[in-house]
């Protein structure tokens, strides 16, 4: 059983890369075994190339044309890691990167001229570098070119908002609804501008709306209790506040308003409770105020957002498959801003789709030294650490997951996968399985106990297991496959 | 005249001819009286008109923020003003405060304060040297006050650095004592001062609030987006204010501990002096920048507590704090209660206080508009004024940025703004219209103090605005109310000369009006000595009631409109 998922496992992974990556002129595929394999390994493969497509970007990547047109300049991005001369003043280093930036994003426009993303993302840098005039030159031009553009909209209304022109800002967030009804955070908006020009009741139509697309978002409650506690609907008021504190529970201003509130109903006692509460989370925001004041760094902050532009440019050539272009950028884009874990996926992403798994592994460790909590992160170290054969390492990787996120069934089901490649460990693979399951019963936690019940000796159990696996997944050939092979060896 | 000269043309002319010529004629009749309409004020209809003088005053000062391009944070903050009758001639004259050279600033004629007297019919005269109140100084606020009680007024200046208590020698000339007095104060970086009789002892003790702990050491470099900027004020520790009780022999004694002002520590910035809570003392608002307000609640005998969380006037109506910068106070909706304006930075309204009674105050800005047109702008110099003696306030916004180079990094706003005039409707609501009020209104510079008194006498308020780096700007009302007015000049006996902490009530028909004497107010500055009562249609005032701070009730009756009156403590009936 053992050998026959294994063999599975390694031929679906070569057949997922080969129809991943085209002819890439990556890894050669192995010849093919499932003559000699049995069902086990390849069911085994299926499940290690199903954690595969997770790590892989669902985009097929066509084949990088080394002759490609479209240029990049480079030498900006290798200036970038280089010392060239005496160090500029951090002054003259923004001035640089904003130049280089500004350059980058034209060229992807030019390069991408049917792009949208290209221009909508030329706005948003006006935007961050303080030129919300030009910016709204472009966002006029990206709804030119598609004027179904929620988020665009959105962006617009906020350049009015800014001005105090209410009607008009409210006027663009509604051209947002009208396009996609449940935009996140619009209704609050328009509540925000109708606030502004006294509009209580409309306001709070606006937020209950809001919440309703967005349950979670204390700041809608929050707002709809001072509108209540304005029009001295008391009860109300309390009731929306206590719902922000609820879901945040450090919320800072709602304590103001149940303070605020307690005073008018002449509840001294409840107004001091509140009011303790509140000096104590005002305290603490002011010093994490002047803390984030001093800690911030105007060169650093630049970097951050022209690594967006940096990884958005290195997404577009990606997705054209000129792969070469797009590690430059995005490793630009890491270099920009080392802790950011979105760059350091994507590239980690690029990686792979070359078969570059010590790479992004190597990006996965980073990603796991600046969020050690993200139990993803491990998983992927333990997932690819299995296909390059390094079980020990794959095994502490699991057992991060376990630990970071206990909740999660995906530690406990790789970790009982590995035991059972290993040929070891059966009574705990099989007891990790079933944790798996109880934490969550998908088809894939059933197939590894049924495995794992399997190589325990325990026939009747792992029938059950594939049989429930079958169930939530009727279509899933390879469950039926293994059932029958299970069912005839008893 | 146009039409003496159409007269002498028509003579000479034959029949035929006059056809064309009265044709010539009636189109030239017309372009004169479109030349003529035109010319005439394109703002006839606006209640206010608040129109340039500033060319014709001759006052040639020029501020200067003694800065060298290393963004020292006092230079963002200077300067306040003051509009006081200095020498007791029946009328307003300006006292203008000026920066001094900042470290690597080089100067070839030092800055110095100036003081102009005002010479009648928008004349003044710079008497600086004369007078002797050319301080050299790096100003920021200033306060007047007749602190010895010898019948003329005195200025406090609250400098960063040593401050000045200049005594009004009652000819004309100043003697700075504030070493000899004990309130020269160290070396701080002052902001506002109030004189305020806070003890009710009959004598002005005075008020001095500080904006941050800075040396030159400590200074700050930051960029925002590249661009060299001036620091956050967050970056520098809050200082504890002063509160100096005048010991009635020309000293005063610190009692900032022991009265409890001196227990908190606020970025201090604008502040004024006002019974909030009718009590008969004077209580102590302090505008703090970029942190919570404080309201100190006088005990009535010079004891404060800070009440501001409790009131709510610590915030905003939600509880945020705002980058406090002047604080105007008034009974914008005659409820008989005094109310706080409070002007702050960019994208943050500038904030009104609505006095509820009952030491409860709230954040009524949404529902009234009484921030309109201030969310782009930083605001500073501000007051509750009756432009159009309608016998409801107005409000006045002196605007424009701190950062001299912020379109470079922020193009929602600007370094110079256009000021704002806040009409006030008569049912609690306010409305924009600067538009529409006169030329003054359209002048766009770096506006910080300003004062607002009758500088010509002419019974409605004029304006005076301090603008950093540059000249003033004096704005006359030439409003075209023919509204009634009555202005009030206070002589205290027993209590302190001017009045200052007096509470007035002014009742005509139907209109019942309040207002207290102030010493120091709006950005750092001071004017307002006498009191000023828009009256609408009323043709006489039925009833002026004065409570004296620490000393009786006096009521003055059937006093005729559209004078100025001067009520003596004790000449009321009780």
């Amino acid at each position: 059983m053992n050998t026959l998922i294994e063999a599975i496992c390694m031929e679906r992974c070569t057949i997922t890369e080969g129809r991943d990556t085209g002819n890439t002129g990556g890894p050669q595929q192995p010849d093919s075994h499932a003559p000699k394999k049995t069902l086990s390994v390849l069911l085994a493969g299926f499940i290690v190339c199903a954690f595969n497509c997770y790590l892989f970007q669902v985009a097929a990547f066509p084949q990088s044309d080394e002759n490609s047109q479209k240029t990049v300049t480079t030498s900006n991005l290798n200036e970038l890691n280089e010392s060239t001369g005496p160090a500029l003043k951090p002054e003259q280093e923004i001035a640089v990167l904003k130049k280089e930036e500004l350059e980058l994003a034209e060229r992807l426009m030019k390069d991408f001229p049917d792009s949208i993303n290209a221009i909508i993302h030329m706005g948003n840098l006006w935007e961050r570098h303080g030129d919300a005039t030009k910016a709204l030159e472009y966002f006029d031009k990206a709804l030119e070119q598609d004027p179904e553009r929620p988020d665009v909209y959105k962006s617009i209304g906020w350049f009015f908002m800014n001005k105090e022109q209410y009607e008009q800002a409210i006027e663009y967030w509604q051209k947002a609804l009208q396009i996609d009804p449940n935009t996140p955070g619009v209704h609050h908006d328009i509540a925000l501008a109708l606030m502004g020009q006294n509009k209580q009741s409309q306001a709070i139509g606006e937020l209950e709306k809001d919440i309703q697309i967005s349950p979670r978002s204390s700041l809608s409650y929050f707002l709809l209790g001072q509108l209540y506690l304005r029009q001295k609907e008391y009860e109300k008021a309390r009731n929306y506040y206590e719902k922000a504190i609820e879901i945040e529970p450090n919320h800072t201003n709602a304590y103001y308003g149940l303070f605020t509130l307690s005073i008018r109903l002449k509840q001294q006692d409840k107004a001091k409770e509140y009011m303790a509460v509140f000096k104590k989370l005002k305290a603490e925001d002011m010093k994490i105020l002047k803390d984030r004041n001093k800690a911030v760094d105007d060169l650093i902050q630049m970097q951050k957002g022209a690594a967006e532009t940096y990884m958005l440019a290195g997404q577009m050539y990606q997705a054209e498959g000129d792969f070469q272009k797009a590690e430059e950028l995005l490793k630009g884009a890491t270099t920009l801003d080392p802790n950011n874990i979105l760059c350091l996926e994507k590239l980690a992403s690029l990686y792979l789709t070359s078969n570059r798994i010590t790479d992004a592994i190597s990006l996965y460790r980073k990603i796991s030294e600046i969020d050690p909590k993200d139990p993803i992160c491990h998983l992927n170290i333990g997932i690819l650490s299995m296909r390059l054969k390094q079980l020990e390492k794959a095994e502490k990787a699991f057992h991060n997951v376990i630990e970071v996120a206990p909740g999660f069934s995906g530690g406990y089901r790789e970790l009982a996968q590995l035991y059972l490649r290993a040929g070891r460990g059966y009574p705990e693979a099989r007891a990790l399985a079933e944790k798996a399951v109880a934490l969550e019963p998908t088809a894939l936690n059933y197939f590894v106990l049924c495995w794992a019940c399997d190589m325990n000796g325990d026939s009747q159990n792992a029938i059950k297991a594939i049989k429930r696996a079958i169930q939530l997944e009727p279509a899933n050939l390879k469950y039926r496959n293994v059932y029958e092979h299970i069912k005839s060896k008893n | 005249m146009c039409m003496s000269i159409l007269r002498a043309r028509i003579k000479t002319i034959s029949s035929a001819e006059r056809q064309d010529h009265w044709r010539n004629i009636g189109c030239w009749f017309v372009a004169v009286l479109l030349v003529l309409h035109l010319s005439v004020d394109a703002f006839a209809d606006s209640p206010i008109l608040l129109r340039d003088v500033t060319k014709e005053t001759s006052i040639t000062f020029t501020h200067t923020d003694g800065g060298s391009g290393r963004h020292y944070i006092m230079e963002t903050v200077s300067a306040g003003l003051a509009l006081f009758d200095y020498d007791n001639d029946g009328d307003v004259d300006i006292y203008f405060l000026n920066g001094a050279p900042l470290k690597g600033t080089e100067v070839d004629v030092k800055p110095k304060n100036a003081l102009y007297r005002n010479e009648g019919g928008w004349k003044f005269t710079d008497v600086t040297e004369q007078a002797g109140v050319g301080d050299s100084g790096y100003g920021l606020g200033v306060t007047v006050g007749d602190y010895d009680n010898d019948g003329d007024l005195d200025i406090y200046l609250n400098n960063y650095g040593p401050n000045v208590l200049y005594r009004n020698n009652g000819d004309g000339t100043f003697t700075d004592v504030a070493e000899k007095a004990g309130v020269d104060n160290g070396f701080h970086v002052g902001a506002g001062t109030c004189f305020l009789d806070a003890d009710k002892d009959g004598d002005l003790d005075l008020y001095v609030s500080i904006y941050l702990d800075f040396s030159y050491e400590k200074h700050v470099t930051t960029t925002t987006k590249g661009f060299p900027v001036y620091a956050n004020p967050r970056f520098y520790p809050p200082m504890p204010d002063f509160l100096y009780r005048n010991n009635g022999d020309g000293t005063f004694t610190d009692v900032s501990k022991s009265s409890g002002v001196g227990n908190h520590a606020g970025w201090g910035m604008g502040i004024v002096c006002g019974d909030y809570d009718n009590d008969g003392d004077t209580d102590v608002f302090i505008g703090n920048d970029v942190g919570e307000n404080f309201l100190f609640q006088n005990d009535g005998t010079g004891k404060f507590e800070e009440v501001g969380l409790m009131t709510g006037a610590a915030y905003d109506l939600h509880g945020d704090e705002q980058g406090s910068m002047g604080v105007g106070c008034g009974d914008y909706d005659n409820d008989g209660l005094l109310d706080f304006y409070v002007t702050s930075y960019q994208g943050q309204l500038a904030t009104l206080y609505r006095n509820l009674g009952s030491d409860m105050f709230e954040d009524v800005t949404l529902v009234t508009g009484s921030g309109t047109g201030t969310l782009p702008h930083v605001t500073w110099g501000n007051s509750f004024v009756d432009f159009d003696n309608n016998g409801i306030r107005d409000i006045f916004v002196a605007c424009g940025h701190l950062q001299d180079n912020v379109e470079k990094f922020d193009d929602t706003t600007t370094y110079f703004a256009r000021n704002l005039l806040l009409l006030n409707t008569g049912d609690g609501k306010f409305i924009d219209i600067s538009d529409q009020s006169g030329d003054g209104m359209k002048i766009k510079l770096s506006s910080r103090g300003a004062g607002f008194d009758d500088l010509d006498n002419d019974g409605d308020v004029d304006v005076v605005i301090l603008n950093s780096r540059r000249e003033p700007t004096i704005l006359r009302n030439d409003s075209p109310s023919r509204e009634h007015w009555l202005q009030v000049r206070l002589r205290g006996v027993k209590t302190n000369r001017d009045g200052i902490g007096a509470h007035v009530k002014v009742g005509a028909g139907d209109l019942t009006q309040i207002d207290e004497v102030h010493s120091g107010r709006g950005y750092q500055g001071h004017f307002g000595s006498r009191l000023y009562f828009g009256l609408g249609n009323h043709e006489k005032v039925d009833r002026v009631e004065v409570r004296w701070i620490g000393g009786p009730v006096d009521v003055f009756e059937n006093i005729a409109v559209d004078k100025m009156v001067t009520l003596i403590e004790g000449q009321g009936d009780g």
